[in-house]
């Protein structure tokens, strides 16, 4: 389950942010080189964006790799840890959940105002509804981590800064 | 004003009981909208900074420069700058450490990240210091400090994430930490001869090489040299707007490492994974500020702060000066990124009132995230390089980065002086 979810969301953002990059490659080159551009790359780069950002959140949180403070956890008792760890994925689940419901209005708000990108006339509420079942998605994996907890991870960093 | 005070010690009680930086600013922006403002208002406007964040052709240039710096990373550029420096400079009394300063500066300049320049250096020249007999303090303490150029020298990520909150120019930016980035290495090199000086045995000096085989070392750098003329030349001349850099850069790096033979697909599916992860992080703290900086914006804090401090007539100066001395005390404890994007609502708009250059101020918040990346106890450079580096202790690595927080603070010191340092280049920009 949780492989199948690794790699499903891993493939859409990692095909996206590289559609992404070629994008970008093809229609700067083509329009600094040959004066002629890729139309409705720009939003096309949007639309890949949400699926970057929204794919990958669910990996994010599998991983544990929010910022949070941690410099306390050397004070405080491991029974105290485990329960701290378990309220917080309960209200990490529980925004989440609110953050995909929320989303859902909002593409309910988008498909009914029909709302397209200005060039290529894409309708954007799947999109919308899309980040919403990613963001629910993200929701459950917080509540399945409340039940059972992450492995003490490795210093994880990312690269962010 | 109550209402955001409440706001901050909120977060932070949040913060303090392990909740994420970005869920307890989120939570805490959209309730305290929806206490003040009303609860439908305060949803809706959550939801609009949701898909405008998303829907954002120009916030591309985060994942694509976090992606150039990734495939970089992989492509082992970095043994190559460190190889080429070592040729000039190895045969000084701690050599290897100059080297490893000058490969940092050299890699900064296609990564935007001080801690992926910090791991990857770690790769590289900890091994070459180790069998010369280099102390571990002092390598480690070198090599936290030379990856923070990474962020200084542009490209920048949290550059980038600072002209998108207060709406300064990225290329501006860039720019801007080209002068303070090569000074901060040269003081980084002037901190090496001080210390082995002091202590000479820790840091013996290594062999002459000859001008054939300084040659030959340059020739294996071509492709860094080659990135960072297309990308920045391309930024700064105005060809390019930074978004196009980063993909124009993050192509190129993915060429160059397919080309090297560095990229299997698998290598490929990782570097993309991992940048995407890195993305979607970044945004949901940057969406969860903005979600709180809005409602900071709806109180009357910011306003008050302003005119209280401008009516004071404290000279501009003290004021800027104070602000650096709260972010080294605060970035000793917090971590930076969050940090910045907390305190920006605050200060931003008091350091415009008093007249100040964004951009200038965008370099001195780079330089503070800097220091803080290297202040112990918590200070993620010197996290990252604990956990690539098992054998050393985390206690050598608190003590090997003093003497390079304090020269850093000294480079803040002169950039807060001396404003056309950070001010000239980004001038000569049409």
């Amino acid at each position: 389950m949780k492989k199948n979810i690794e790699a499903a969301c891993g493939v859409v953002a990692a095909i996206a942010l590289f559609a992404i990059m070629a994008l970008t490659f093809f229609d700067v080159g083509g329009r600094k080189l040959l004066s002629n551009s890729i139309p409705g790359s720009l939003e096309m780069t949007e639309l890949l964006m949400v699926m970057v950002i929204f794919a990958a959140l669910p990996l994010v949180s599998l991983k544990g790799e929010h910022v949070v403070f941690d410099s306390l956890d050397g004070f405080l008792s491991p029974g105290f840890r485990r329960a701290q760890r378990a309220i917080v994925q309960a209200l990490c689940a529980t925004a989440m959940l609110g953050l995909a419901w929320l989303m859902w209005r909002t593409g309910n708000d988008f498909a009914g105002s029909g709302e397209t990108t200005a060039q290529l006339h894409i309708p954007k509420y799947p999109f919308v509804y899309g980040m919403s079942l990613l963001c629910a998605l993200t929701g459950v994996i917080h509540a399945l981590l409340v039940v059972y907890p992450q492995r003490d991870l490795e210093e994880h960093e990312g690269a962010a800064l | 004003m109550t209402a955001a005070l409440l706001g901050f010690l909120a977060i932070f009680v949040l913060a303090l009981f392990r909740i994420p930086l970005a869920f307890a600013m989120g939570v805490v922006g959209i309730a305290g909208m929806g206490l003040t403002r009303g609860w439908m208002p305060a949803l809706a406007s959550a939801a609009q900074v949701v898909h405008e964040t998303g829907f954002a052709y120009t916030l591309s240039v985060i994942p694509l420069f976090i992606l150039m710096g990734n495939f970089v990373a992989r492509a082992g550029l970095a043994h190559e700058l460190f190889h080429a420096a070592y040729t000039f400079i190895g045969h000084v009394r701690g050599g290897l450490a100059h080297a490893t300063v000058i490969a940092c500066a050299g890699f900064g300049a296609i990564c935007g990240s001080s801690i992926a320049t910090a791991a990857t250096m770690s790769k590289v020249a900890y091994p070459s210091m180790k069998k010369l007999g280099y102390s571990d303090s002092l390598s480690t303490g070198v090599m936290a400090a030379g990856g923070t150029l990474g962020i200084m020298i542009p490209p920048s990520t949290i550059m980038v994430i600072y002209g998108i909150v207060t709406e300064t120019h990225i290329g501006k930016l860039f720019a801007a930490g080209v002068i303070p980035g090569l000074l901060t290495a040269a003081l980084l090199m002037l901190c090496i001869v001080l210390m082995t000086r002091h202590d000479p045995e820790h840091a013996p000096a290594g062999e002459r090489s000859t001008w054939p085989q300084r040659w030959a070392a340059l020739r294996g750098i071509w492709g860094v040299l080659l990135l960072v003329i297309v990308v920045l030349g391309g930024i700064y001349g105005g060809i390019f707007t930074a978004t196009e850099g980063a993909g124009i850069g993050a192509s190129g790096a993915f060429l160059f490492a397919l080309a090297r033979g560095r990229l299997t697909f698998r290598v490929v599916r990782e570097v993309l994974i991992e940048s995407a992860r890195t993305t979607a992080m970044l945004f949901t703290l940057l969406i969860a500020a903005t979600i709180f900086s809005n409602f900071v914006n709806f109180t009357s804090l910011p306003g008050d702060l302003k005119s209280w401090i401008t009516g004071q007539g404290f000279p501009p100066i003290m004021v800027i000066g104070a602000m650096m001395l709260i972010y080294i005390v605060l970035g000793t404890v917090m971590e930076e990124l969050t940090m910045v994007l907390l305190t920006i609502p605050l200060f931003f708009p008091i350091v415009m009132a008093l007249g100040f250059d964004p951009v200038w101020f965008g370099v001195l918040i780079v330089m503070i995230v800097q220091i803080g990346l290297i202040s112990p106890p918590v200070g993620m450079n010197l996290f990252v390089i604990n956990a690539l580096l098992p054998g050393v202790g985390l206690g050598q690595i608190f003590r090997g980065c003093w003497p390079f927080v304090a020269m850093m603070i000294v480079a803040l010191v002169i950039l807060l002086m001396f404003p056309q340092l950070s001010l000239w280049l980004p001038s000569l920009m049409k």
